[in-house]
């Protein structure tokens, strides 16, 4: 369990798009992790009892009128948390599949001052977790690109676990930051920032089936493209342009 | 008709010079009359604004322009080595279009990001609402 002074200035972001069947038992689980930790969950225009579940298990909830994506529903969170002077966020996927018993992990090396950015990662050591071969490739795809264009090493770069410090939060905030999902070309702006990305070995539950992700259908063929287009544009930014 | 006719010059010169009919000029005439209309007519209900107004009215002109005065789409066609009047108008009726859309893509882009950012506002505002709500205050209203 956090010190309970650190758990007051940390917030756990869950962005949440129709998750009635998961959201209860995810919020109940971050409570039962720490129950001094506030929860802030983004109902991202969900059509099912997602809200009022996630009010009804103790989170707060802010809910967008319409469906704005993944990106702008944890954007909508990091602003909260600047609103409310938390020094640190974490977030989980609404879906169960991140385990908040990993909470304290994540943060640790924000607390010693080791890091910015903490990814939780499924393949820093074998974990168990099995991707099918056309994900393992896109991560490794991934990995490569980010690399490639001057990134750090990431051995899970499209983990939704992270843990952030209060200047990467207000970096965030900014408009560079995806509408839709959050990828490389993120982690490889926050390195050109300067921000020092980590990450830990988590273990993660498999996606549940029949969930509809990114990879899906036609967005399985417009996902590379905007991810490529995205890195471009994040490692063409200027240095000015990253400070100011 | 001698051979020599045939030759490309030849047959460019001879599209170059067809005289245009006056019921083509008449139907173009109206339809750029009519397509004005309709750009003041959206203006006047309130559907259009007017900043978006002058691009519509400068290509109906532009149109009017053209028919009234066809000399200038041969001078034009000329200069850009089409055959035909009717290319020129294509090249440049399909140029002016993508333009557009390219236009009204970087706008949307624009407007995108007003839409999060007002949409995200909403949001947080009516969760700080509800934090502040006292618990019996639902019982009251």
């Amino acid at each position: 369990m956090l010190a309970s002074a650190q758990s007051r200035r940390t917030l756990v972001i869950i962005p949440a798009l129709n998750e009635a069947r998961s959201i209860t038992r995810v919020v109940e689980a971050v409570r039962g992790a720490d129950g001094a930790l506030d929860i802030l969950v983004i109902d991202d225009g969900s059509h099912d009892e997602t809200a009022t579940l996630a009010r009804q298990a103790g989170a707060q909830v802010a809910s967008h009128p319409f469906n704005l994506g993944y990106g702008a529903a944890l954007q909508t969170g990091y602003k909260w948390a600047l609103a409310h002077d938390y020094s640190y966020v974490v977030q989980l996927d609404a879906d169960g599949q991140h385990d908040p018993a990993f909470l304290p992990r994540l943060l640790e090396p924000l607390h010693q001052g080791t890091a910015d950015l903490v990814i939780g990662s499924r393949f820093l050591t074998d974990s168990g977790y099995r991707m099918d071969a056309a994900r393992n490739a896109g991560r490794l795809f991934l990995q490569r690109l980010l690399r490639a264009f001057g990134g750090p090493r990431i051995a899970d770069p499209t983990s939704g676990l992270q843990a952030l410090r209060r200047p990467v939060i207000e970096f965030c905030c900014r408009d560079f930051y995806p509408s839709d999902f959050p990828d490389i070309d993120v982690l490889l702006v926050l390195h050109r920032r300067g921000f020092r990305l980590v990450e830990v070995p988590v273990t993660m539950a498999p996606s549940p089936a029949g969930r509809k992700t990114m990879h899906a259908g036609l967005k399985a063929l417009y996902y590379p493209y905007k991810i490529l287009l995205a890195t471009v544009r994040a490692w063409r930014l200027t240095a000015s342009a990253l400070r100011s | 008709m001698k051979p020599t006719l045939l030759s490309p010059e030849n047959l460019r010169a001879l599209a170059l010079s067809q005289p245009e009919g006056a019921a083509t000029r008449i139907v173009g005439l109206v339809v750029c009359a009519t397509f004005l209309a309709a750009v003041l007519w959206l203006v006047q209900r309130g559907r259009l604004r007017e900043e978006y107004t002058p691009i519509w009215t400068g290509v109906a002109v532009a149109m009017m322009v053209g028919i009234a005065w066809f000399d200038s789409v041969r001078f034009l066609t000329h200069l850009v080595g089409a055959w035909t009047p009717s290319s020129t108008l294509f090249f440049f009726g399909l140029l002016f279009l993508l333009v557009v859309s390219l236009n009204y893509a970087v706008r949307l882009s624009g407007m995108s990001l007003q839409v999060k950012l007002l949409a995200q506002e909403v949001a947080l505002l009516r969760a700080e609402l509800a934090g502040r709500r006292e618990p019996g205050d639902d019982a009251n209203e």
